[in-house]
């Protein structure tokens, strides 16, 4: 009997922009294949075309209001690339601390506004429930420990970067102005209580995490490559070299930002306005990388700071290295934002960082530059070409959700291979797919920065028949 | 009071600064401020019958317009929050390339069956439904967007904002003597002067007030993101041969130079409103 179905979930819930997931189904009702995309499409990489490079990084910044920190600072590093410019250590400081405003910001976000009401809640939860405000209804005290670590991000951002969304101070040369002393001291009496608060999150998140381990592991667990900055063995965010390792855990390639390029290709596919991005020595098919929270603590052997360190340690001794299971992510992610409350600590107990050299001047020319940063979602790339007149010429903008976009789609296939078969869905499918998807924390608005619609799922026949729409 | 909260195509920064708010965020949320609908948050799929609906975001796809036709239908009170929902946004400067150059540049010809359509450029949503209060900015800062909302949710309407940046800003404005027009990466500004007296392209002048001003007390140039202020609405008011003659007296640069140097970059002004946008219906109700 041929059972022609079709399964759409629409919109996905809980993550950043506009997905959609669609099965296909065989003659026999299973599954033949599975695709998470993108519809949205807005076309930055081709109106920037002729933009004068100091419009550049604010206009950048629109790609993505979650993680626009990011992109400026990737964009102002492109730009720097060009000129040859080499900025001050006070001003790399202070750009590292707004990377690390940025990561405490989306990811305080990401676990208690889009991640924890899956941990929170059972499955059996009526879904109009499952969502942060419920949690914080229920439970006033985790309300206000999300909104403290949110309020200290929008501190950073809002003192160094001098606006909390979309940052200006962040130019070619360095940033606009100093830190005054004031302001450190206030910034790192803060600092002290986040850090505070994010261990007591992180006992929180391990706690839930541990009690769900035995169903979580059966999520997904795809062996991959994965990639991520690294400084002499230690997790890194602003600078450094880009390290890929296979999926044994060895390195497979270190290479430096201006080379990012020659390793990495964008593909095409016409189901999705998203392009894809991999291996290129291995091809889509084998070259497939993950980046992101696990992807940081695969590649590095420690971090820098304390306590990240103790966690990260304690992590591999867990999960094993490489760990693979999807929803390592979710752990991993509360690992990368105690780094970033104790790295932002630490940077603000150096009293140089309040010295006023934050700016060199800046000598304009032509040429091709490449910049990467480590953003909330893994290693985010920026390439312009500037005209001699200082016009951007060309872009190519390699995006972290592009790069994981190969991985979530075989997660979405394995999810919907073990709840489907021979045409009969099992319930928790709609659900299982939201979780493996949302571990990534796509962000579709920085993969389609190029022309955007809700995740969701179709189940669709061979000849592309929609069968059924989930939601 | 049900709340919505409806993304269209945009970078979701808006959302993002909402959350921003902080304790006035929690205070809001305590009250009678129930969101039952937002697909970032929330898991519910069918848009809701509302009080008050919140959007970010234009209308670039077939999907978007029907969302947006949809969430108009079943919500008393519809609040477009951003430059994207307001007046087009940055997205809007899209509308320099047809669609189709886009797709068969950028893409292969799609599928459209699985994709939805793209719209022929991005608009605001006015273009497509009524809209009660409008409240720009790229994005419009936290305390801006909980203002509002406690006093629509009081059942009052906001303050509104009708002046420009300067009024907010600290700098002096003097009457400089410069020679030429400066980018922002040329030279250091002065701490306490006038960014357009010192030879800049500060929009400020042109800008809605609102905002605090927080980009040219820093010494960034003011771009535009809260769009054109009341007064500019007008259509006999044409935004390049004021801004000219702004830079003009401020720098004693002659008019006719200025206007080589803006004329040569189209974006300076339209950064956030190259989109087509009902100026008039609307301007009682920008907040």
């Amino acid at each position: 009997m041929t059972s022609q179905r079709e399964i759409t979930i629409s919109p996905t819930t809980r993550i950043e922009g506009h997905g959609k997931v669609t099965i296909i189904l065989d003659e026999a009702g299973n599954v033949s294949d599975a695709y998470f995309y993108a519809t949205e499409i807005r076309g930055f990489d081709y109106f920037l075309r002729g933009m004068e490079a100091d419009r550049l990084p604010f206009i950048i910044s629109r790609i993505c209001g979650v993680c626009s920190t990011a992109h400026v600072l990737a964009s102002v590093k492109a730009i720097e690339n060009i000129y040859g410019t080499e900025i001050t250590e006070t001003a790399k400081k202070l750009r590292e601390v707004l990377l690390m405003g940025q990561i405490i910001s989306n990811h305080s976000l990401v676990f208690f506004f889009l991640i924890l009401p899956d941990f929170w809640f059972s499955k059996e939860e009526d879904p109009s429930k499952r969502n942060a405000f419920q949690i914080m209804r229920e439970n006033p005290e985790i309300g206000r420990k999300a909104i403290a670590l949110r309020s200290f991000a929008t501190k950073i951002l809002d003192t160094i970067g001098k606006r909390e969304v979309h940052i200006v101070s962040a130019i070619p040369g360095g940033l606009i102005s100093p830190l005054k002393e004031k302001e450190r001291e206030e910034l790192l009496k803060a600092a002290k209580e986040a850090c505070a608060i994010t261990q007591e999150a992180v006992s929180l998140g391990k706690e839930l995490f541990e009690k769900n381990w035995e169903e979580f592991r059966k999520a997904g667990d795809y062996k991959t490559h994965y990639m991520a900055l690294t400084e002499d063995d230690a997790t890194e965010f602003y600078e450094g070299k880009i390290r890929i390792i296979n999926p044994e855990g060895a390195v497979y390639s270190e290479f430096t930002a201006q080379d990012y390029m020659k390793h990495i290709e964008e593909k095409r596919y016409e189901w999705t306005y998203a392009k894809f991005a991999c291996l290129k020595t291995l091809g889509c098919q084998k070259g497939i990388v993950q980046v992101g929270p696990t992807a940081r603590i695969n590649v590095n052997r420690k971090a820098k700071t304390e306590f990240a360190n103790k966690e990260l340690e304690e992590f591999k001794r867990k999960f094993g290295s490489p760990a693979h299971a999807t929803l390592l992510f979710d752990y991993a992610r509360l690992i990368d934002l105690l780094y970033a409350c104790e790295r932002t600590r630490e940077l603000l107990e150096d009293e140089n960082i309040t010295r006023t050299d934050t700016r060199v001047k800046v000598k304009p020319k032509g040429g091709i530059g490449t910049s990467v940063v480590e953003a909330p979602r893994g290693t985010l790339a920026h390439e312009y070409t500037l005209t001699r007149n200082g016009r951007l010429k060309s872009i190519k903008l390699i995006i972290p959700t592009q790069v994981n976009s190969a991985a979530i789609n075989l997660n979405v296939k394995d999810a919907a291979t073990e709840f489907i078969q021979k045409g009969e869905i099992k319930t928790g499918l709609l659900n299982r797919i939201e979780m493996v998807v949302r571990a990534y924390d796509p962000c579709i608005k920085c993969a389609t920065r190029n022309v955007t619609d809700g995740l969701k799922v179709e189940i669709r026949n061979q000849e592309g028949k929609l069968l059924k729409i989930l939601s | 009071m049900k709340v919505n909260i409806v993304s269209l195509t945009c970078c979701a920064g808006c959302v993002s600064s909402f959350l921003n708010a902080g304790d006035a965020l929690l205070e809001i949320l305590s009250q009678d401020f129930d969101i039952v609908y937002s697909p970032t948050f929330v898991d519910l799929k069918e848009v809701p019958q509302v009080d008050l609906a919140i959007v970010e975001g234009g209308v670039r796809t077939e999907a978007d317009e029907k969302l947006i036709r949809e969430v108009r239908a079943k919500s008393r009170v519809l609040v477009a929050l951003g430059i994207c929902a307001t007046h087009g946004g940055v997205t809007s400067l899209g509308n320099i390339i047809s669609v189709k150059k886009l797709l068969e540049k950028e893409y292969f010809v799609l599928e459209t069956s699985k994709l939805p359509e793209l719209e022929d450029l991005m608009y605001p949503i006015c273009n497509f439904v009524d809209v009660d209060y409008y409240i720009p900015g790229c994005p419009p800062m936290p305390f801006l967007i909980v203002h509002s909302l406690k006093s629509i949710v009081s059942g009052k309407t906001p303050i509104r904002h009708q002046s420009v940046v300067c009024t907010e800003c600290n700098r002096k404005i003097i009457a400089a003597k410069l020679d030429r027009l400066y980018g922002i990466y040329d030279k250091e500004a002065d701490p306490n002067l006038c960014l357009v007296s010192q030879g800049f392209v500060c929009l400020g002048s042109l800008t809605r007030e609102g905002c605090g001003a927080p980009c040219p007390r820093a010494g960034f140039t003011c771009f535009g993101c809260r769009g054109p202020t009341d007064s500019l609405l007008y259509r006999s008011r044409d935004l390049y041969s004021f801004l000219v003659k702004v830079i003009s007296k401020r720098t004693s640069i002659p008019e006719e130079e200025v206007k080589k140097e803006l004329y040569r970059n189209p974006f300076i002004f339209h950064t956030f409103i190259f989109s087509k946008f009902e100026r008039f219906k609307a301007r009682e109700r920008i907040i």
